[in-house]
Order: C-alpha cells, then structure tokens, then sequence
C-alpha cells in the first residue's frame, strides 16, 4: 500500500508547507508529527493513541485503507480527536470524529455503473482484494448493477499480498466468462500485477476495460502506461483537470516532487482537507475539536477539483463525479462528469 | 471499619479485580474491603509495565505512565479503571482525561468510598458497554433494512408478487434455514436472485 499512501503524505505536506510559506496560521506554523503504521493495522491504532495521549495532538490526517480507519476510530472517538479521512471508502459510517474528504459510493459507484452499462454492455465480473473495503463496495455495485438490469457473472477476493501468479487463473476464467466489463476493487500494489496480468492475457482494454474507483495516475505510472490504456477509473479529480487551481497544485506537486510524479485524487484530497483545516483553524484559533469542527461543517473550498464543501449533515464532503479513461500519456481523459458537486450520502438513502 | 451491605448490587459481584498500588496500611485497607465483597482479588505490585487484560476492574495508582500501561487502545477499554490518588498529588487533569478512569478514590480509602467506587466504576463501565454494544447493532440494522428493502425488491420482480408477500418469503426462508430474516436477504442480495 505504501505507493498509494505516500502520495497521500505528499498532498499532506505540500499543502502544509503553503500554508506555512504564507506566514503560518495566525502567525504560527503548522508542525506535523508523522508515524508510519507500515499497513500494518495494528499499528495505526497503537499511533494513534501516541498521538493523542503523548504527542497532544488532537487533529490526525491519513489512512488510506477501511481497516486502517476502522482501527483508529475508537480512539479517536474516546480522546474526542479528529481524524480527516482523505480516501473514498465503502460508505455506511458516520462518526462526529471524522471528516471524510473521499468520495461515497454514491458519487463514484453510481455513475460508473450506469456509464458502464451504457459503453460496455450488462455483464460484469467483480475482482478484489480480500478485506471490508471490496466485499462492501461490491454489495453496493451488485445492487447498483442490478438496478440497471445488468448482471454479475463471477467474482473473486484474492489476499491484499496476492502476486502475479494468483491473477493467472483469474485472467482464464474471465477469457471464458468473456464480461463486458471487469469491475476491480483490488488496491495497493496488486494493481499492478492485476493491470498486467490482463495485458499478458491479450485481453482488449477497448472492449472489456477494467473499472475501478481507486486506480489513479499513481498506480497506472507503475503499471506502464501501455498497460493502462483504455481502463476506467471513477473518481472526483483527475491530474487532467483543467482549472486554475488545478494547474497550481499540480505545478506545486510537480516543482516538490518532481516532473515525473503524477498527482492523483489521493493527493488531492489531502491537500484541500489541509487547506480545510487552515482556514478553519484561523477562524478559531484552537485546536479543540468541539470549536474547530463546527467551522469545518459547512465550509467550502475551491480544491483543485473544484469547488467542494464539507455536508454539515454526515461529515463528508460534497464532491465532484467523474469517470475518466487512461490515455496513452497514463492521464484520464474524461468521458463523463457530474453537472455540479454531488451531495455526499454515505449511508445511500436516496439510491 | 464498615461492614459490606449483605446483598451487593449484581455489578459487585463475581468479579476479578485488579489491585496495583503499595500494600502500605491504606492499601492493606483496601484489599481486604474488596476482600469483603467476595470477589476475586488479584493484587500486584509495583506496577507491571502492561496491566493484566483478563479482569472486571482494575484499582491502580494514577501515575503518570499509566496511560501506556493500559492493555487497550483508548475508545476499547477491557476493564473499568478506577485510578487512585496519594494525599499531596497534584492533580494531572490532562492525565486523568486521556485515562479515562471510570472513577477515582482518594487515599487514605474509606470503606464507604472503596465500595461507591467499584459500583460506580462498574456500573459505568458495563453502561457504555451497552451503548457501544447498541451502537454496533444500530449499523449492522442500518444496513440489514437496506438488504431486507432489496431482497424484497428482486423477489417482488421475480415472481411478481406484492410486498408483503414478497416479506412472507423471507421470513418463511429464515423459519426453514434457521437464519435471520436479514441473513436470508443479504444472501438474496448477493446472489442477486431468490434462492430455493
């Protein structure tokens, strides 16, 4: 997971460092304290707890993985800190002690399902890695398929650790499913392998891609961008965008962390939930959970995304829909997005 | 000296507890209080560096390490914690914060304040485990009601039938497969049509 999570941390710390650069918040500086859990989920709630309890921190930025969170939300929730979750996730969690800046299944799932249907075709073959995260997101992509009258015609969890090999068998039962879409719920390093291995299988990007919502520019760099053509990916923010503020993260990114280095919605994320906290932070001058958060509910922002806000009625955030199709150049061409920032609705009661 | 009520609330009894603090005289005092409550008794000193997990309640010094000697992460407490205070402490309110004892208990200890404390320590710790144990159920509702609303809708399409019907079948299913009815629709919901 480590290649997915540092562009989290990179988006962290540019946006910290803007901030510092213009004269700090309230003439003071924003001074991280960081720990490396190493996917290991034991880790991040032992860190957590350091962070609260000996390092008196009460505001806690990161995790990428549903486990990861899971595992820090108790203490958070007992210490009354405040964890800002950059990552989109499987939904159906409201906590008071998290902002959430990564899209619900309802502004990602939603969409890519209907655009799916409609380029592709009704049969779909789900692939994931085994953990919260894909079982949940798949419940709710079966539903939203089925709304849609198409249909799920295999499925397959492989270990979050899974290699190259184990997607061998996989690739086989898809050439003999034959689906008109592959919908991928694996992450972390195994994309790569999972990108790959269907290249080797000489199966066609063009008529059969393979959706996700979490393959960004990061993942598709290190899979080739031979490898990433033509597969589809839903998110709220591609490095394509084009926007002021969307040309000045992603010069910022690239000046900090060089040409080579795509931004990705993880980036992003963290990014603007930094800028979030900044702002909310001069308002109120404290770090007090119970003062700050009522600053972040309801404040906008215009991130490199767009202009978004955080839903005072469920702690996430209003965020734009996109579906985007990698390009020879390992960018997003968008091939469909929302008319406005969607309402966040985690727990799909309009759905 | 008191004597301990003849009938002792039920969240006083059949417990382990955990004592760690100096078996001076008031510590002596406060062992054979809890001694009187005919529970079990576990007293360990000095302090370990992780406090045993395995009991009801733990009594420990509120030294400034204790945090870090708590065999749980903060929000996922295993025992009450009643944390115990030495005459002339200044008082650490940040400590005591981030500890989150269910009580606290002044030294020299009084019978009366050794057993309001245990009641009071265990009947909060045993309340929050209901909130949290209701919390958890309240989720998994939340999302069993949107499998129930599902599977009815696929087995209303299905077979052409009505709602309550549709209902009838999930439950007569769960009857037969002795299942919930939610369990029933959530199998309905990933397969994506009735089974049986």
């Amino acid at each position: 997971m480590a290649v997915i999570e540092e562009t989290q941390r990179r988006g962290t710390l540019l946006a910290i460092e803007e901030v510092n650069e213009r004269g700090g918040v309230n003439g003071r500086e924003i001074v991280p304290v960081f720990y490396d859990p190493a996917s290991e989920l034991s880790s991040f709630g032992r860190y957590a707890k350091q962070l609260l309890i000996a390092d008196d921190v009460t505001m806690i930025f990161g995790c990428y993985t549903s486990s990861s969170r899971k595992a820090v939300l108790p203490v958070v929730e007992r210490l009354n800190g405040l964890l800002w979750y950059p990552t989109l996730y499987e939904g159906f969690e409201f906590s008071p002690n998290v902002i959430y800046t990564g899209a619900a299944p309802n502004q990602n799932s939603v969409a890519l399902c209907q655009h799916l249907i409609k380029s592709y075709g009704r049969r779909f073959y789900f692939i994931g890695s085994d953990y919260i995260y894909p079982h949940e997101s798949n419940r709710i992509m079966r539903e939203a398929i089925q709304k849609h009258g198409g249909d799920v015609v295999g499925e397959t969890y492989l270990s979050l650790h899974a290699r190259r090999r184990d997607f061998l068998p996989v690739m086989r039962e898809i050439r003999e499913l034959q689906p008109d879409a592959i919908f991928s719920t694996v992450v972390g390093d195994a994309t790569i392998y999972l990108y790959q291995s269907f290249a080797d299988a000489n199966l066609n990007p063009k008529t059969t891609p393979i959706a996700s919502l979490t393959t960004t520019e990061t993942e598709i760099r290190a899979m080739g961008f031979d490898v990433g053509e033509h597969h589809i990916t839903a998110a709220p923010y591609f490095q394509n965008l084009e926007s002021d503020s969307n040309r000045i993260f992603v010069n910022s990114y690239k000046k900090k962390y060089g040409d080579d280095e795509p931004t990705n919605m993880c980036a992003e994320a963290a990014y603007f939930q930094m800028h979030i906290f900044a702002k909310a932070l001069e308002a109120t001058n404290s770090m007090d959970p119970d003062i700050l958060r009522p600053m972040v509910l309801g404040s906008n922002f215009d991130a490199p995304q767009g202009r978004i806000s955080i839903n005072p009625l469920s702690n996430h955030t209003d965020l734009w829909t996109r579906i985007g199709r990698a390009n020879r150049l390992g960018q997003f061409d968008l091939v469909h997005q929302s008319f406005a920032p969607v309402q966040a609705d985690p727990f799909l009661t309009a759905y | 000296m008191t004597t301990v009520p003849a009938a002792l609330p039920p969240e006083m009894t059949d417990i382990d507890i955990v004592v760690a603090t100096e078996r001076d005289g008031s510590g002596e005092a406060l062992i054979r209080d809890l001694q009187r409550t005919r529970n079990r008794i576990r007293h360990i000193w000095p302090i370990p560096e992780m406090l045993p997990a395995d009991t009801d309640v733990i009594f420990c010094d509120l030294v400034p390490s204790l945090a870090a000697r708590l065999p749980w992460l903060p929000g996922a407490p295993k025992a009450a914690l009643v944390a115990l205070i030495s005459p002339g402490m200044r008082i650490d309110l940040d400590l005591l914060r981030k500890t989150a004892p269910e009580a606290i208990l002044h030294r020299p200890f009084s019978s009366p304040a050794i057993l309001s404390c245990l009641l009071l320590a265990r009947s909060r710790f045993t309340y929050e485990r209901r909130l949290r144990g209701r919390l958890e159920k309240l989720d998994g509702t939340l999302r069993a009601m949107r499998s129930i609303e599902r599977a009815k809708t696929i087995l209303m399409k299905a077979r052409n039938i009505g709602e309550d019907e549709a209902y009838g079948y999930l439950r007569a299913q769960a009857m037969r497969q002795r299942l919930s009815v939610s369990a029933v629709a959530t199998k309905i919901v990933d397969i994506g049509e009735p089974a049986g």
